[in-house]
Order: C-alpha cells, then structure tokens, then sequence
C-alpha cells in the first residue's frame, strides 16, 4: 500500500506532474470535439453529394471529387495523414498544433461518416421517397424532412462507433508534439522511469470518456425510437 | 355524368434497358370517371400509373393533365404532382412523422396552408376515413387497413384533382380490405377522379365507371364494367377473367 501511495506521489504529485495529464486531456477534448463537428459536416455534405448522385445522376464532378477523397482517406493510415498535414502541407506557416491536429482527425473522420450515412440514405425504403415526391415535395424538401431523419435514426449507432474510434485515434496526436493525453502520460513516464501509473491512468481516463460517450448515443438513440412501436 | 377530359396518354411508351413495358398506350380520363385497371402481373399496368404523374419517366409519348402537356421538358412536375394525388400499394407512410404530421407535412411545406389551419384539415380528414383518436399515433402504430386509409387522407390533403391508386388493398390482409374498398366507394361517390390499378374485381365491377385491361404493355380491351365482365371481347381477356372471377 505505501508502495502504491510513492508511486502516485511521484508520478502525479511531485512537481505537480498531474498537469500534464490536464493539460493533455484538454487537448484532447478539444480535438475530439472539434474533429467530430468537422467530420459530421464534411461526412454529411460528402455523403449528399454521393447519394444524389446515384439518384438523379446529377454532381458527376462532386461525386468524383467525393471518390478520390474517401479513396485517400480510407486508403492512407491516419497517422501518416497527421504527419503529413503538419509536415508537408501546414510545413511554411506558423499554425497552432492543435489546429493541425483538428483538421487532420476531422478530415479522416469525415470520411467514414460519410459511408456511414451514406449506407443509411440508402436503407432508407424507396417508396418514402416516392411518397414525398408524389406530394409534390421537391428532391430538397424529401431529403430532409423525410429520408434524412430516417437515414440519422438508423446510422446512429454506427456514428456513435466512428466518434469511439476517433476519440480512442487521436492517441497519436505525440506524433507532431502535441500534447493529447498518451503524450501527457508519457512525459511523466519519461521522467519518472515508472510505466506503470501514467499509463493505467491514461487508459482508465480514455475508458470513461469512452463510457460516457456509448451511454449519450445509447440515450439518444432510445429518444429517437420512441415512434417505432 | 362525364366530365372534361383531365388527364390523357398519347402514344406512351416505356422501356427499361430495352425491355419494352408500355408499347404505346393512348387513352381519356374525364372528370369524375373512376377507372379501374386490371391485368396480369408484369403486363406494365403499376408503369403506366406512375408514368401518369411522371414517378416514371416515360421514354416515348405524352401525358396530358388539365390541357398541358406534362411530359415536355421544362414543366415544374412538383406542381403538377400536387394535383395528383397517389396511394401506394406499401402505403408509404412516413415513418419519421405522427400520423398528423404525415397528412400536414406537404401542404405546410409548401406553403399552401398555415400550421393552424393544416392541423384543423387534418382532423377533419382523418374524422372522413374514420381514424380520429390516431392523430398522435406513429405509422408503425397502425394495422395495414388504418394506414391505408391515412395514406387516403395524406393525398386528399392536398386537394388533388385525381388520385391514383396502385394495388392498395393487395398488401392488406383479407379483413382489412373492406374498410379500404369501402372509403375509395366514398371517395367516387363524391365524385372523386381515381385511377385505380387493382385486383380487386368486385371493386371494379361495382365502383368503376370504366374497366381498362392491359396485356403486355398495351390497352387489349376497355369497356363500361357490365359489358366487361359479362361480354369480354379480347381472348386474352376472357383467359384472365376466367382465371380471377
């Protein structure tokens, strides 16, 4: 039990060596956060664009540029976009990490919503569609009031499986120096030379936040099946 | 009895990938006439519904409604869909939406009623199909009879000038049917222009003023349903009802 207590004075008490698990998890917060809202917008507007193609076989030119993106974004590890992003194309100007960091993961993530919501646009039956147009609704009109609240409803859990995977992915973030809180962590393990503490209570911290988040989509996902019966 | 002629086809045709469904199906809906349309399965009947408010874009041919050729290129269809009213054989009703949104949904959103008055519409059409308590109810609420009869009040919603029925009652079980016969019987009476594809030949006998068969993508035989029935002229008609009756 002393043993235990030294340990955790010397990793997160001794010069106040807690903070860089804060500062860490601040960041990454904010970068989940504003990945996600990046992700959503690009994955919706990409996956409109995709889906209206296949339908009326307008936007040839979005929905090829809409092709290439997802093909890089799928085909390339996120890692070696972060670096990239930061590295290569952000290389001549002076921008915050974290910038870097929230484009990067949005970028990647926008992708796989996409698909996502793709997949749900088109699990949504035809004649809801024809429906809505046989009124008199324009294509508009049908998508979001009709095919879009449908299409979200049946996505949910799988966007909330993405926002997962995102959180858990911005553990690379170190890999430009920003530190997120694996790298939060790992400084204190560098300079205590004891692996144990910082990284339990990385993981532990990552599976709160994970918990926290599968328990809102469960909840929102229950709210929105309540017409289902 | 007759009326002016509402809607019309002139020559219409459909293919699909070459697979010719429509051959070139020319005829008159008048006002007020209730036609009923039966015949085989695949012979293009559903096609030739949804090709009359354009779900199916017809690759030869015109549609005619109110005097103005529907199918020339540059028509604002949305408009002309608002005096067509459609019921589905799957009903189609909004999933996402209470069965009192359903019926306000389109004339809201389009701007030809406010929310008050669509609301008090509403009430009023779901007292004619017999359904009132079910206003807050959800589609996955209802048995297949009710949403019919919603999906019924969902296209009287926006005041249609004809309403066109595919296969309504096919997807129902027996029981059910009835109340759906029973309110487009209604619906005639009051002198509604319906065009109905159905299987439903006691319903074609007794409602239609116009009984049209169709085989293999063209018009084999029409007539006042009496004559139809008792005195079929075309072979392959008098195969297919000897088959149905």
């Amino acid at each position: 039990m002393q043993n235990f207590i030294n340990e955790f004075t010397l990793n997160f008490i001794d010069d106040s060596r807690y903070r860089y698990i804060i500062e860490g998890f601040v960041n990454t917060m904010i970068i989940s956060l504003f990945a996600v809202l990046v992700g959503i917008a690009i994955g919706f507007l990409v996956a409109i664009i995709r889906s209206s193609h296949d339908k009326t076989g307008y936007m040839k030119v979005g929905n090829f540029i809409c092709r290439i993106y997802l093909t890089v974004m799928r085909g390339t590890p996120t890692m070696i976009q972060l670096l990239i992003i930061y590295y290569v194309i952000f290389a001549s100007v002076n921008i915050p990490k974290i910038f870097v960091a929230v484009v990067a993961f949005g970028l990647n993530s926008g992708a796989y919503v996409a698909e996502i919501v793709r997949s749900g646009i088109m699990s949504v039956d035809e004649g809801q569609f024809e429906a809505g147009r046989s009124l008199g609704l324009n294509y508009r009109q049908t998508m979001q009031f009709i095919i879009m609240p449908q299409a979200f409803k049946n996505v949910l859990p799988a966007l909330g499986n993405e926002f997962i995977v995102l959180l858990k992915e911005t553990s690379i973030s170190g890999y430009i120096g920003l530190t997120d809180l694996t790298h939060g962590g790992d400084i204190i393990r560098g300079i205590t030379f004891s692996a144990f503490m910082p990284l339990i209570a990385v993981a532990l911290i990552y599976l709160l936040l994970v918990t926290g988040l599968s328990w809102c989509v469960n909840k929102l996902e229950r709210r929105l099946r309540v017409n289902e019966r | 009895m007759r009326g002016n002629v509402l809607l019309e086809t002139k020559d219409l045709r459909k293919d699909f990938g070459g697979n010719q469904v429509l051959k070139g199906i020319s005829t008159q809906i008048c006002q007020g006439e209730v036609v009923a349309i039966i015949g085989p399965s695949g012979c293009g009947k559903s096609t030739f519904l949804r090709s009359l408010n354009l779900l199916e874009t017809p690759t030869g041919g015109s549609v005619i409604f109110e005097g103005k050729e529907i199918t020339a290129p540059g028509t604002d269809v949305n408009k002309i869909r608002q005096k067509i009213g459609m019921v589905f054989q799957q009903f189609n009703l909004f999933a996402n939406l209470s069965i009192q949104e359903n019926i306000t949904l389109a004339p809201v959103k389009l701007g030809l009623m406010g929310k008050a008055d669509a609301d008090k519409r509403a009430m009023e059409l779901l007292e004619r199909v017999g359904l009132p308590d079910k206003a807050q109810a959800y589609p996955a609420m209802l048995s297949g009879g009710q949403k019919q009869r919603i999906a019924i009040a969902r296209a009287l919603a926006m005041n249609p000038d004809v309403m066109l029925f595919d296969e309504p009652t096919s997807a129902l079980d027996p029981e059910m049917v009835g109340e759906v016969l029973e309110l487009m019987k209604e619906l005639a009476k009051d002198g509604m222009t319906m065009v109905v594809v159905t299987h439903e030949m006691g319903f074609a006998r007794e409602v239609a003023s116009r009984v049209v068969f169709i085989n293999e993508g063209v018009i084999c035989e029409e007539n006042e349903p009496k004559a139809f029935f008792s005195n079929p002229k075309n072979q392959r008609l008098k195969d297919f009802l000897s088959k149905v009756l």
